[in-house]
């Protein structure tokens, strides 16, 4: 039996498979279908200090080979998730990855802060594609001097692990990683949605604008993970554009220590439990021992 | 709700750009609430997330879907031909209430492709309803072809069949005569349910079969959202929540 387990800020996690936030609920409506409990970890959808009731419909459209999304991060708040659902993650000891954002500084600390350490929880995740309200709505994560000034103030606010989850829409992102680095940051994940719009010939508008997602993201969530893994000495979750095990497989030995499945589960909603099967067949037939033992063996 | 194999059995063109889908199940499906949904992988490369469809009919191994093509996945889904095997997730969502009080009298009303979301409630509903159908054209008249047994009052836009204008003001003609006792279902276009929801009674119950673009069709990514007069929260997932919506709380 291949070893799938890794380690994640000193807790064991029984395998690298993870959902993207936003892309599993609140966990529970996964129920029917099969048991998250098999995942390494689950990803919250983005949480904040005061419930967000999202955008107005449409929140989604279908792009050729991916979707845009607005959701608008709606959410029911970081006190609804804990008493409303801790306690299904508690029954499944399931370990826990908080995602959470806020509109500004003040409020992503005030939401840091307010998340109490727990045994399941691994660690806070820091949606840095934020627009800040207060400076024209241009998102946090896109200048180095913002992303460490952020970090550094969510880290001290909390004995919990931050990880910031970085877009790829700026200029150098491993300058970006290394400014979360500096500040404390204990992982990265790599990468957000990159905004896109859809523009309808017939109606000619503009239907939607927002984060597309889809297997296109493979190839500029590689390179992320490649180069930043290359400068900063932390863990790496890659995220973006993965279908199957083949695509997970390429992200740990770009450097990933863990992945995280979005899209796919919409295309096929057993698309991780599937990807978990296969990585550790693949390791098996490669005459691996461990998940370790492809992490970052890439040859550039 | 699963994910089932269904192979194409029969993908008939009814009329104009309406037709009827019909999978075989590898595996039988139960407890299916008339209003509920599934979501289909359209077996071409070139669409990407499935679509969602209401269940027109079905029996323990088999399930039909009537669409009307519309777009790309509705498009290559009219090309698939008999044999194809495909996926397809449910029974999804929350169908219709048809545990209504004794003394109250079944009105079903369905504009145009709207017949699709209550076909199998017409059928498995227990005391007999009375049907408005609304569409354009007498050629659509055929898509409620197997409903002529039942009492169906027609509207056509352009006269062609039955009476001439929509199926609210026809349904409104019958209005009076009901009186407060009936319960009703309907599905249809939104400015269908906004009219409809201008000529009824508050006291009257009235149940609404939405539609709306999804990407999971089972609650994971909050895209399909409906905005009701919930205010703590207003958006309600129609593919959780939903399809099916007390008309007297959604925003119209």
């Amino acid at each position: 039996m291949a070893d799938l387990t890794v380690e994640l800020f000193g807790k064991t996690l029984k395998n690298p498979v993870m959902n993207a936030s936003g892309t599993m609920g609140y966990g529970v409506e996964m129920e029917p279908l099969w048991d998250i409990k098999n995942m390494g970890a689950y990803v919250t959808k983005g949480l904040s200090l005061k419930p967000h009731h999202g955008n107005p419909p449409p929140r989604i459209w279908e792009e050729r080979h991916g979707m845009i999304n607005s959701i608008g991060l709606h959410n029911i708040g970081i006190d609804a998730f804990f008493n409303n659902f801790m306690p299904f993650f508690e029954k499944k000891e399931l370990p826990v990855i908080i995602n959470f954002f806020g509109f500004s500084e003040e409020e992503y600390i005030e939401c840091a802060r307010q998340i109490k350490p727990h045994r399941l929880i691994v660690c806070l995740e820091a949606n840095l594609s934020c627009p800040n309200i207060k400076a024209g709505g241009i998102s946090f994560g896109k200048e180095p001097e913002n992303v460490y000034r952020l970090v550094k103030k969510i880290k001290s606010v909390t004995e919990i692990p931050v990880i910031a989850k970085l877009t790829p829409e700026v200029k150098n992102i491993s300058d970006i990683a290394m400014a979360a680095y500096d500040a404390g940051a204990d992982g990265l994940t790599l990468i957000n949605t990159i905004p896109g719009i859809y523009v309808d010939i017939d109606n000619k508008n503009i239907p939607i604008k927002g984060g597309l997602s889809g297997p296109f993201l493979k190839p500029i969530a590689l390179k992320a993970i490649k180069e930043c893994s290359e400068r900063v000495p932390i863990p790496i979750i890659g995220v973006g554009g993965i279908m199957d095990w083949k695509d997970a497989v390429a992200f740990f030995m770009a450097g990933a220590r863990a992945v995280q499945v979005g899209t796919a589960t919409f295309v096929d909603p057993f698309t991780i439990p599937k990807i978990i099967e296969n990585i550790g067949e693949f390791i098996n037939s490669k005459g691996y021992s461990s998940i370790k033992d492809i992490i970052g063996v890439v040859n550039t | 709700m699963r994910d089932f194999e269904g192979e194409v059995i029969k993908n008939e063109h009814i009329t104009k750009d309406f037709f009827i889908i019909e999978f075989r199940l590898q595996k039988p499906i139960y407890a299916i609430e008339p209003g509920q949904f599934v979501m289909v992988k359209i077996p071409d490369e070139r669409v990407f997330l499935r679509r969602p469809f209401s269940i027109y009919d079905c029996n323990k191994n088999s399930l039909s879907i009537m669409y009307r093509i519309k777009g790309e996945g509705t498009h290559y889904l009219s090309k698939t031909p008999k044999g194809i095997k495909t996926q397809i997730l449910g029974p999804l969502g929350k169908g219709f209430n048809i545990n209504f009080e004794d003394h109250l009298k079944p009105v079903i009303i369905a504009g145009g492709i709207g017949i699709a979301g209550v076909h199998l409630l017409i059928k498995k509903i227990k005391k007999t309803p009375d049907i408005f159908y609304g569409c354009s054209d007498e050629k659509e008249v055929k898509l409620i072809e197997d409903l002529k047994a039942k009492h169906v009052y027609i509207a056509t836009m352009d006269g062609s069949f039955g009476f001439k204008g929509d199926v609210i003001s026809l349904f409104e003609r019958h209005l009076k005569h009901y009186q407060s006792s009936i319960c009703i279902y309907a599905c249809g276009p939104e400015a269908m349910f906004k009219s409809l929801k201008e000529k009824i009674k508050p006291e009257i119950k009235c149940e609404v079969l939405l539609e709306e673009r999804m990407a999971c069709g089972m609650g994971l990514c909050f895209g399909c959202v409906k905005k009701t007069l919930d205010e703590k929260e207003p958006y309600k997932r129609v593919c959780k929540e939903g399809p099916v919506f007390d008309i007297w709380q959604i925003s119209l």
